[in-house]
């Protein structure tokens, strides 16, 4: 199986607090924040390792993953962390975030999934920095394939996936045809959410994402990387999603002390209007 | 929900390496060509989420869980069967070492300053890995191509685990009276004997485990001449079959500290059946185990590191959360209480730690950095120069982060006021574990000793020079980043002091009166560690200088580099003359002392 991995580097949402916004309010400062790959697609990546390996012997990968992200130059480190962690392949299309939306990730994802022609494109079901939750979606409406959103199991069949989507109140199976798109959510890193075929459905997974041991980080050094120019797979690079300004979030008022229930169920009422 | 505790700063371990250390600079020897700074970084990154995301959480339920003797084996708390392996699939086990044993010959500058994290983490379950790390290098370095084959790649492959084995009960600080005996039968010995304290002697989380022992043949000559080295596994292998090797577990130490890794008394060959196989020659052991000392005691200086680090981080994260009191000008009841952090004296006790924890960070990170170019630096004359300050910065790795460590530890107890002597909360764990690397690897007394007694006047006081060089070079530099010159001024004169009283006492070494030489050694080395930590952080101080200009964003980094920088220059090195009055007065209460009088 070939699976193609979209991972997008965010600002640290633990160092939330160091998010600036100028005076001039046109937009969000990046000096010195500190990045690390969108949780959800790490959480992808780990997925697609699963999907192509036997969890006995995961140094062998059975079928191919290539990851893509969209960033500058530094993002190659993001890159080459997932060679690292098992990868064959990278791609970076070379642009800036603020040269980029939902829909524009879509669009040039999709004629990269016509050149690589993988079976499944994995990936997080949101970014935690902008948490729009569409890409995954947009793509398959471009593409006209099958889609599950919100994975939080997936298991390989002949030619399908069978997966298992976080919905309110529980899990919804469902059986998609490949080729197709899937977004993961939390539960998909846990120790018996993903097999392969080839996995023993006995196995269990450590709970998480695997990490990038030494030998591997210097393996990686040699597996390609490629760098795409953005204007090589869509013509159109405007933007959907226009910023007109931006602000901090209120400061959190101190709370108070109620006298009793009473007083409690009168504010939730009045003031929170919550009931 | 509180953050997570990071155990250590991330930006600060970059900032040593990459700002200070300069590591791309390292990279570029011929020895290190294969590594990158991005794929450092990349290291780094893993080990820095095995450990928050996996050994921190086994932490707390290892320490209340220590290991137990069941019929005759221990047991230690299953969740060790999952972090070993883990551990191992990092690569931390032989990361430093060459391709030939499966290694990838990290700089050690890199590996100490990110072992900091396991460290920080589960000082424990790092133990395993550690000690296994030591006794397959000891067969690496001296054992033939069979005890290689036999005992050393089951080690660095993660299947078995290894010991140290060299204390007795009446050979501790004093191993030339190793009395374990060892009879000559063909092609290995049988040993006889008992040892105490070996951790991970014996655990249930790998299949075997193998003791580098320090044990005498029989007839060898008495003291440190005649004391071998022995693989001695607990199961041997026999043809293809593993069989049991007389190795028995005498009783588990109970201890305060380190709990999830057993130190146990052991008795070999109870029934005359435990072989042992000879490392390298007969009689060169103690040699052999002193070619390894220096890395240990790194390792151990980083473990003091570590274990204030976690605490310092946990205790400022308190301090922002507790509200408790109002600011000493606020005249008003009303008013809320601040958080603990907005008092002066909570900061005061706050940045001691930090600069406890961040200078020992350096001083780990700079020794090990002269231990990669005494060993692959680019000339003979500099790799001699990199040895000779490695040798005199050892024994003060070792101590400093030990001795200010335990009283940092103590301080982050202090920040949590009544809570912090509570088992509620964690501090009072790590101060019980911080304690331990006061006494192994060399007690401090024993440290005092080595520092004034080999290290200071061996070639000449060569290294001492050399030390004096290194400072003054520092200063200029300093300067000339703009670091305050009362400061470098301050760092000078104490280094003036220190090579004042230094040719004092080894002129009192030299009319032959080691006594008096030596009486203030414990004295000595604090003077000597406060100096050697001043320097770190002037040296701190003119990469936040730099820094600040050329990364304004990170601004809040390079002042709180500056604030610590103060507070130890302006601060501490002030003690420098009191040791040195003292050293240099030969001031004699104890030595007076009799054993009567007590
Ligand atoms: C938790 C733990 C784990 C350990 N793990 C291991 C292990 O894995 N393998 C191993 O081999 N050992 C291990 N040890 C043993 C450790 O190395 C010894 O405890 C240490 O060497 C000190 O020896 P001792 O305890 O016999 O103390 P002693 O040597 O009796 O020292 C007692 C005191 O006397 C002082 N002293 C002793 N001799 C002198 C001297 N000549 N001059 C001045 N002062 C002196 C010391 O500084 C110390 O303060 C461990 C110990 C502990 C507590
Ligand atoms: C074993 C034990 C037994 C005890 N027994 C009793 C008992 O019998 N009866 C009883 O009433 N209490 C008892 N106590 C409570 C004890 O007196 C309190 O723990 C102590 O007063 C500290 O208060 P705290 O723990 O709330 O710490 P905090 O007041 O929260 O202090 C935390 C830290 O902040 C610092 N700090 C707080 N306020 C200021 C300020 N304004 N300026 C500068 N620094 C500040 C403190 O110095 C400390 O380092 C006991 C506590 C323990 C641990």
């Amino acid at each position: 199986m070939k699976i193609l991995v979209a991972l997008k580097r965010v600002a640290d949402p633990d160092n939330a607090n160091k998010v600036k916004i100028p005076p001039s309010g046109d937009r969000i400062d990046t000096a010195g924040l500190e990045w690390k790959p969108n949780p959800f697609d790490e959480y992808a990546l780990e997925a697609a390792l699963r999907l192509t390996e036997d969890g006995k012997a995961p140094k062998a990968r059975a079928g191919e993953v290539v990851v893509v992200t969209f960033g500058p130059k530094e993002t190659e480190q993001t890159l080459r962390a997932a060679l690292a962690t098992g990868a064959d392949r990278a791609i970076r299309v070379d642009v800036t975030d603020d040269k980029l939306d939902g829909a524009l990730v879509a669009r040039a994802l999709k004629a990269l999934v016509e050149r690589e022609k993988p079976d499944v494109v994995l990936m997080g079901k949101q970014a935690v920095d902008g948490d729009s939750n569409q890409v995954g979606q947009s793509l398959a409406e471009l593409l006209d394939w099958p889609m599950a959103t919100f994975a939080a199991t997936i298991q390989e069949e002949q030619g399908a996936l069978l997966v298992g989507r976080e919905v309110d109140g529980g899990v919804a199976v469902l059986r998609v045809r490949l080729p197709a798109v899937v977004t993961v959510d939390l539960r998909i890193v846990a120790p018996t959410s993903v097999y392969s075929l080839k996995t023993a459905r006995t196995h269990k997974y450590n709970d998480g994402v695997r990490f990038a041991a030494l030998p591997a980080i210097m393996a990686s050094k040699k597996k390609p990387l490629a760098e795409v120019k953005l204007a090589d797979l869509t013509a159109d690079s405007g933007l959907k999603v226009q910023y007109h300004g931006f602000e901090p979030p209120p400061a959190r008022k101190a709370g108070i002390k109620v006298k009793d229930v009473a007083d409690l169920v009168a504010r939730l009422k009045n003031e929170a209007k919550v009931l | 929900m509180p953050p997570q505790n990071p155990l250590v700063d991330d930006r600060t371990v970059d900032f040593i390496l990459f700002d200070v250390l300069d590591v791309g600079a390292l990279l570029a020897l011929p020895a290190f060509q294969e590594h990158t700074v991005e794929g450092v970084k990349i290291f780094l990154g893993a080990t820095r989420r095995l450990s928050r995301e996996v050994l921190y959480p086994a932490y707390k339920p290892m320490d209340e869980a220590p290991p137990r003797l069941v019929d005759g084996r221990v047991v230690v708390h299953p969740v060790m069967k999952e972090l070993y392996p883990r551990l191992v699939e990092l690569g931390l086990l032989n990361a430093t070492r060459p391709a030939e044993v499966g290694g990838q010959q990290l700089p050690f500058t890199v590996m100490t300053l990110a072992s900091v994290y396991p460290m920080a983490a589960n000082l424990g379950a790092y133990g395993y890995l550690g000690l296994t790390a030591g006794a397959a290098r000891l067969i690496e370095s001296f054992g033939s191509a069979a005890l290689k084959e036999r005992f050393m790649a089951p080690m660095y492959e993660g299947a078995w685990t290894g010991t140290m084995a060299l204390t007795e009960p009446q050979a501790g600080s004093s191993l030339s009276d190793v009395q374990c005996r060892a009879t000559p039968a063909g092609d290995h010995y049988l040993i006889r004997g008992s040892k105490i304290f070996i951790s991970g002697g014996d655990h249930d989380a790998v299949e075997n485990i193998v003791h580098l022992a320090l044990a005498r043949i029989d007839g060898a000559p008495p003291g440190i001449k005649g004391v071998s080295l022995f693989a001695i596994p607990r199961l041997r292998p026999e043809g293809e079959r593993l069989v049991p090797n007389d190795v028995h577990v005498a009783g588990v130490i109970h201890k305060i500290g380190w709990r999830g890794l057993p130190s146990l008394a052991l008795n070999y060959g109870e029934q005359g059946d435990c072989h042992g196989y000879l490392v390298g020659e007969p009689h060169r052991g103690i040699h052999y185990m002193f070619q390894m000392m220096n890395e240990a005691r790194l390792m151990v200086g980083m473990n003091g590191v570590a274990t204030a680090s976690v605490a310092y981080q946990e205790s400022l994260e308190y301090a922002r959360n507790r509200p408790q009191g109002r600011p000493l000008r606020s005249k008003d009841p009303r008013a809320p209480q601040v958080p603990i952090v907005a008092h002066e004296d909570v900061r005061r006790m706050l940045l001691r730690q930090k600069a406890i924890v961040e200078g020992g960070l350096l001083l780990l990170g700079v020794t090990a950095r002269y231990a990669d170019r005494a060993e692959h630096a680019e000339g003979a004359e500099a790799r001699q120069r990199a040895r000779w300050l490695q040798d005199l910065l050892t024994p003060i790795a070792k101590t400093f982060p030990a001795e200010r460590g335990f009283e940092a530890n103590a301080l982050a107890v202090q920040v949590l006021g009544g809570y912090g002597y509570s088992s509620e909360y964690l501090p009072e764990s790590w101060l019980r574990d911080q304690k331990l690397n006061s006494l192994h690897e060399g007690t401090t007394g024993i440290q005092g000793l080595d520092l004034l007694g080999r290290k200071v006047p061996a070639e000449g006081g060569a290294a001492m020079m050399a030390f004096l060089e290194e400072v003054g070079a520092t200063v200029g530099s300093a300067l000339e980043a703009g670091v305050p010159a009362s400061w470098c001024a301050r760092v000078e004169q104490a280094a003036g002091e220190l090579r004042d009283v230094t040719l004092h006492l080894l002129g009192l070494g030299q009319q032959g009166d080691a006594e008096a030489m030596l009486r203030h050694s414990a004295d000595y080395m604090e003077m000597m560690a406060t100096v050697v930590v001043g320097w770190l952080w002037l040296w701190m101080a003119a990469a936040a200088e730099k820094g600040l200009r050329e990364r304004p964003e990170d601004a809040a980094l390079f002042e709180g580099k500056r604030c610590a920088a103060q507070y130890w220059i302006e601060g501490e090195l002030g003690r420098v003359a009191h040791w040195a009055a003292l050293c240099r007065s030969g001031e004699d209460s104890y030595a007076r002392m009799q054993d009567a009088w007590f």
